[in-house]
């Protein structure tokens, strides 16, 4: 006797979930599952509209990389910002909790990455030559790295530095150092040197 | 000191759980018992790392029955360590039963740990690596900012190498971009090592002659990397035209090296195997009282199958060197070197990992 197997139509979408990221075979299986004996709601209705809207009218706004519509990018085409600083980061999520600190009012430019050599990135598969001719056409005034702190995070703004330098424009990184409203016995070596280090005048 | 051991799960340990004393424990059996990986543990609890692997999933137990995880927990000085490690969701680490996210906070309830074993000889006869890893472990337990130098040093030294192996025309604005980066943590890396050897060198060279009972003199010479007055920045751009025809990073602390001068010879050409072992046993004893120097605790002292292979002399001048106070975990294949009228140890036998006190 011939095994039973999921029919065509569910092991598809199985095949599909495990494609996201963190999701397993296992996971996708039990989100197959539960979709499939979901009742009264039409759940999979909503996500597969959901998916489609977001394929046809989400794209990259091709200025700073951001989220962007058909109305246009909601950072790039505000205006009131504050047109002299433009703060680089990697991932367009990135770009969220900066806007909600409310502490940075300029543009924002995502990278779409960084520079990981030993995961097969380079500068090419990255938004700089973007960020060349943005700088080139505005006259911005100071450029901040929001780059992370690990080696390639460094890496990449330390190749950045470099090749901005022939623009006469401020470069700066962001501080490293004790969390706000932490005290010190809650910090690592690592932290307590880097505050040291980026120690400011009173 | 560690006052108990609780394995679960580790090499060839289902469970164990040991209570220990101060002074001198002995775990005697025949080869492949399981002796070594009882001080594996201990290092693993102490440290967060193992002398015989770089990857602690090799510590899962393996066989019939085997878990997907081990756990190791030790009962040092009055904190309750934990380290457990699953291949799913890697290291978890705590205090007291309290969760630490970073090995730098874990560490600081801890104490320190010396290794001692018989293929120490490979630190004068083997290659540099050896020496590196010697001084690696060693700075890692002093000094705080080592470890995460040391992890950035070689992450950005291999994406460096990487890209000069990779294209036919370096990109040396891309390559740089790491130079940068090995330049500063390298400098922390140097740094620190020189620091650790002018401290070390006497230590060793009171040791030397306190085992050989000889006048032998010792001198060690750190040899860095990183071209003349240490200035990684300057020797990378004199040795750019090698590291092109080359294709690999020919500067920098991952090329350091040590020297032993044994009587003003050096030790790995001209010395006696014999004066080669007592020089292995005087840089772990020297690394001994080096850490009760610098940190007032003693380190717990983990020596592995070196007694049966020392001769009577060597043994007794270590036994009569090394720190009084430091709580000693040693394994052997025989106690036939014992003279237990006048050494005070607790004996455990080790067959097959079950353990019976003797």
């Amino acid at each position: 006797m011939k095994q039973v197997e999921y029919p065509a139509p569910v092991k598809q979408l199985i095949l599909q979930l495990k494609r996201l990221p963190g999701i397993g075979p296992k996971s996708a299986e039990r989100i197959t599952v539960w979709l499939l004996q979901i009742q009264g709601d039409s759940v999979m209705k909503s996500i597969a509209e959901s998916l489609a809207t977001a394929e046809l009218e989400i794209g990259e706004c091709e200025v700073c990389g951001f989220f962007a519509t058909e109305e246009g990018c909601g950072i790039c085409d505000r205006s009131g910002r504050d047109d002299s600083v433009l703060c680089v980061v990697e991932q367009a999520t990135d770009i969220l909790p900066l806007e909600k600190s409310g502490a940075f009012r300029g543009f924002y430019h995502s990278l779409r990455g960084r520079i990981a050599p030993l995961e097969n990135v380079g500068p090419l598969d990255l938004r700089i030559e973007s960020l060349i001719t943005r700088l080139k056409s505005t006259a911005f005034e100071e450029v901040i790295l929001a780059l992370s702190s690990d080696v390639e995070g460094e890496a990449t703004a330390n190749y950045l530095a470099e090749l901005l330098a022939p623009f006469d424009i401020k470069i700066s990184r962001l501080a490293q150092g004790l969390p706000a409203g932490g005290g010190l016995e809650s910090a690592d070596e690592l932290t307590l040197f880097r505050a040291l280090e980026g120690r400011r005048t009173v | 000191m560690l006052s108990s051991l609780e394995l679960n799960q580790f090499r060839c340990f289902e469970s164990l759980r040991l209570d220990l004393q101060p002074g001198l424990t002995i775990f005697v059996g025949n080869n492949a018992q399981g002796k070594t990986s009882i001080l594996e543990a201990a290092c693993a609890v102490l440290r967060l790392q193992s002398p015989r692997t770089s990857t602690l999933g090799d510590l899962i137990r393996m066989g019939p029955g085997a878990g997907k995880g081990f756990s190791v927990r030790g009962q040092y000085g009055d904190c309750e360590l934990s380290l457990r490690h699953t291949a799913k969701g890697g290291r978890k680490l705590a205090v007291d039963g309290e969760n630490q996210g970073r090995s730098s906070a874990y560490l600081r309830y801890s104490g320190l740990v010396v290794w001692i074993a018989s293929d120490d000889l490979a630190l004068v006869k083997g290659g540099g690596s050896t020496r590196r890893r010697y001084l690696d472990f060693m700075a890692s337990q002093l000094f705080p900012l080592y470890r995460p130098a040391l992890k950035a040093y070689d992450r950005a030294l291999r994406s460096r190498n990487f890209l000069l192996k990779r294209d036919a025309s370096p990109n040396w604005a891309q390559i740089d971009a790491y130079t940068k980066i090995l330049i500063e943590n390298g400098g922390v890396l140097t740094r620190h090592r020189s620091e650790l050897v002018a401290a070390l060198a006497p230590l060793a060279a009171a040791s030397q002659k306190q085992i050989s009972g000889q006048d032998e003199s010792l001198s060690i010479e750190y040899q860095a990397a990183s071209g003349t007055g240490d200035d990684l920045a300057a020797e990378l751009l004199r040795r750019r035209p090698d590291e092109l025809r080359r294709r690999q990073t020919l500067a920098g602390p991952h090329r350091d090296d040590l020297t032993f001068m044994v009587n003003d010879m050096p030790a790995a050409k001209f010395a006696s195997e014999g004066q080669q072992r007592t020089l292995a046993l005087a840089l772990k004893l020297a690394q001994s009282h080096l850490f009760i120097g610098k940190t007032a605790r003693p380190p717990v002292l983990l020596i592995d199958d070196v007694f049966g292979e020392l001769d009577p002399d060597r043994r007794n001048a270590l036994m009569e060197a090394w720190p009084e106070d430091s709580q000693k975990l040693v394994t052997t294949t025989h106690l036939d070197w014992l003279d237990s009228s006048r050494v005070d140890a607790r004996i455990w036998k080790v067959d097959s990992a079950q353990l019976r006190q003797a």
